[in-house]
């Protein structure tokens, strides 16, 4: 997106108006303004608008519709629906198993790279990362024919083994699509780490070296502790990202009916808007999802910079 | 999932869903839809059927008058309705659009479609049609549709498997489960028929069967009955059959399904008359040639059926030309000529009188292991009257089709349909619609 290159931009504006150079930059920063207004602001304010509002009909409702104010009533649906409040459940649990999994792996990975020959480290790091260039919703639908019982080679080796497992099943569908997750994603942090690593100071690292530190030591009292604000980016981004789950599990419902129509937060909002035609109760889930992923973003950023500090 | 910065991302978030959204505001008024002898000019139609780039084509070649370009679009299943419905409402939808019957009234409740009162020749179209088929596309006094195909449900069977069961074709709803306790015993590993969750559109038909009525009117009330007494009869009955491992739970069309029915641990499908082609793509390359028949749905006694699935055609609110958008509904409804443009796409059974002859000499049933159109024939001479569809079907497919997501673990049919009558209740209340339960 082109947005986020220029979005970094936004801190360093005050500093260049204050400049010499502060009406060319000006001049320049006008053409992303306009289109973050149109493109991102302007959808913000008037989803905000529409989450105040509802779609009356009356009768049997094959009349014209009103629109009149409700003030918060839209929240306080979606907050009362069930299957709202079980999707954020979901993407809890989903994040409790996710997030150590995939950050943890990438961790390693990085590590792994990091002390392993030259030679070998290019092969490996391009093997890595090889799974997040596969398009999110092709890796599902690879996932979906790899779960799907009688179909799957997958589920058919495990049977030869004496295993018999139902990937796609109410308790184990779950575990299946973080898997899906942390395969996509963690080549794409191990790389970020990976080049935080290869910043680390080669001096430190023969300091420990000569003080007696092994590679493992050296790994985790040297290394670690100076990748740690490179993770809390990669926490932050994986926190955003993971709050907006949708193609996995889409992709998943059409092999399953393990995985509902609301079964993440997203989901439910594409089916408040697109499905049931509720735009406005739509619109009151999508600025809780977004008021979330804030407040959690503000937790991550926090914490990082607390530990940075440290 | 998308990584970005964090204040894109946090806006994105709610603007990703919502800028779709936006352009649901402004109601663009719709042209008067004045009756014109002669209409002329450019109209866009949108289908997900197969076939109709071909109709399309035909009608174009026929006049010169009015020109009609196609367009396909994704089927219900797949996001077309979210489509349709969000261009109508910003005012760049087609002229004419393919709606299923189940979800025409929330089209028509959003006011998406306009009336073709006036638009079309009634006396040539409208009136000729069943009393059943009418029942689905007139709304109040008005007329929201011409109908397209009449589906009636079906079973579908392997005979090959019935004569290994040592079964007739079963006629009963009580046959049909002895049925699939003979061929239990003949192969430990065969159903009989598969239920599927994410259909539930047919889950309508075999209560619509039996006698219940989902939704209906009082006054200026909607009735809702999604576990009404015939539902609760029809549901515990299917929950033995899956108790029973008579029937399997899978998903329709996907791949587990598909190869279920290539390898014969499914020899059944409740279906109806379209069903013909997938089961044939499906199990064609495993020889099962011959063997696959239709039959009427096994009945609770009385002689009854139902419609799975079937389309109408609509002039949308957002055509600029709506009596253009009606001539062509009339040639797509009515006309043996666009029957005929179809060719051999699909065992269609049309509601117009006089079409379905014409498809059926189009279509190859050699396939089949009987006369399908006979069947056909039968069972839309049984459908069940007085059924009607709700004004919002979505809240209830959803709530259904979810909540028959716990049916392996533990759920019941019996608690999926309360649930969805709960949440069909529920939601319609929330559009404030007056509901009587």
């Amino acid at each position: 997106m082109a947005t986020q290159a220029l979005t970094t931009t936004v801190p360093r504006r005050g500093r260049a108006l204050a400049g010499t150079g502060g009406r060319t930059a000006a001049l320049f920063l006008v053409p992303f303004f306009a289109v973050f207004a149109i493109a991102m602001i302007a959808p913000v304010i008037y989803s905000l608008v529409l989450s105040f509002h509802s779609q009356q009909k009356s009768g049997l409702g094959f009349g014209e519709a009103k629109t009149v104010f409700v003030g918060l009533e839209n929240y306080v649906q979606v907050f009362q629906s069930e299957t709202f409040v079980e999707g954020i459940a979901r993407l809890g649990l989903y994040c409790l198993i996710y997030i150590p999994c995939m950050v943890g792996g990438a961790v390693v990975f990085a590590l792994l790279l990091d002390a392993s020959v030259a030679k070998a480290r290019k092969l490996f790091q391009l093997l890595v990362f090889l799974p997040h260039a596969v398009p999110g919703v092709i890796a599902a639908l690879i996932w979906a024919y790899l779960y799907t019982p009688g179909i799957s080679p997958l589920v058919q080796a495990l049977q030869g083994g004496g295993i018999q497992i139902n990937f796609l099943d109410a308790h184990m569908v779950l575990p299946s699509i973080v898997n899906i997750g942390v395969w996509e994603w963690t080549g794409y942090n191990v790389i970020i780490l990976f080049t935080a690593l290869q910043a680390v100071p080669r001096e430190i690292l023969e300091a420990a070296r000569v003080d007696g530190a092994g590679e493992i030591r050296a790994a985790i009292s040297i290394k670690f502790p100076l990748i740690l604000p490179a993770l809390s980016v990669i926490m932050l981004f994986t926190i955003i990202g993971t709050l907006q789950l949708f193609t996995e599990p889409s992709i998943i419902s059409k092999a399953t009916a393990s995985v509902t129509s609301t079964w993440v937060p997203n989901l439910w909002a594409y089916d408040a808007a697109f499905i049931r035609h509720n735009l406005n109760q739509a619109a009151a889930a999508s600025v809780i999802i977004a008021g979330l992923a804030a407040i959690l973003s503000l937790a991550v950023t926090r914490l990082s910079s607390r530990m940075n500090k440290s | 999932m998308k990584r970005r910065h964090l204040f894109a991302g946090v806006a994105g978030l709610a603007a990703s869903t919502l800028l779709l959204a936006a352009c649901g505001n402004g109601p663009t008024p719709a042209a008067a839809p004045t009756p014109t002898e002669d209409p002329s000019g450019s109209i866009t139609f949108w289908s997900s059927l197969a076939g109709m780039d071909k109709v399309a084509e035909a009608f174009n070649a026929s006049q010169d008058k009015i020109k009609v370009s196609f367009e396909t679009i994704p089927n219900g299943a797949n996001g077309g309705y979210a489509k349709l419905s969000t261009a109508i409402t910003a005012g760049n939808g087609p002229d004419v659009a393919t709606i299923e019957y189940p979800q025409l009234p929330q089209f028509v409740s959003n006011s998406q479609v306009v009336p073709l009162d006036g638009l079309i020749n009634k006396a040539e179209t409208v009136d000729k049609l069943t009393d059943e088929t009418k029942a689905l596309v007139q709304f109040g006094d008005k007329t929201y549709a011409l109908p397209y195909d009449a589906a009636p449900m079906l079973m579908w069977y392997r005979k090959d498997m019935l004569a290994k069961a040592g079964v007739e074709v079963p006629k009963t709803w009580d046959e049909f489960e002895e049925a699939g306790k003979k061929l239990k015993a003949a192969a430990p590993n065969s159903y009989l028929a598969s239920f599927n969750p994410n259909e539930v559109a047919a889950s309508a038909g075999l209560a619509w069967q039996a006698g219940a009525k989902w939704f209906g009117t009082e006054g200026d009330s909607w009735k809702v009955g999604v576990n009404d007494e015939a539902t609760q009869k029809v549901a515990s009955y299917w929950q033995k059959l899956i108790d029973e491992k008579i029937v399997k739970v899978t998903q329709a069309y996907s791949d587990e399904w598909s190869l279920d029915l290539a390898n014969s641990t499914v020899v059944g499908v409740l279906g109806a008359n379209w069903s013909a082609t997938g089961i044939q793509k499906r199990t064609e390359a495993s020889g099962q040639k011959g063997q696959w028949i239709a039959a009427e749905l096994p009945t609770w006694g009385n002689e009854s059926g139902a419609f799975y699935g079937g389309s109408s055609f609509n002039v949308t609110k957002s055509s600029k030309n709506p009596a253009a958008a009606a001539k062509f509904v009339e040639f797509l409804t009515t006309n043996q000529e666009a029957i005929k443009a179809r060719g051999n796409t699909g065992s269609a059974f049309l509601a117009f009188p006089g079409l379905t002859p014409v498809a059926q000499k189009a279509y190859d049933a050699s396939y089949f292991g009987n006369d399908i159109y006979e069947v056909f024939n039968k069972a839309y001479g049984t459908i069940t009257p007085g059924w009607q569809w709700g004004p919002n079907w979505d809240i209830t497919n959803t709530a259904l089709k979810d909540a028959y997501g716990k049916l392996t673990t533990g759920g019941t049919i019996h608690d999926a349909v309360d649930t969805a009558q709960d949440a069909t209740v529920g939601g319609l209340k929330q559009a404030g619609l007056s509901v009587k339960e």
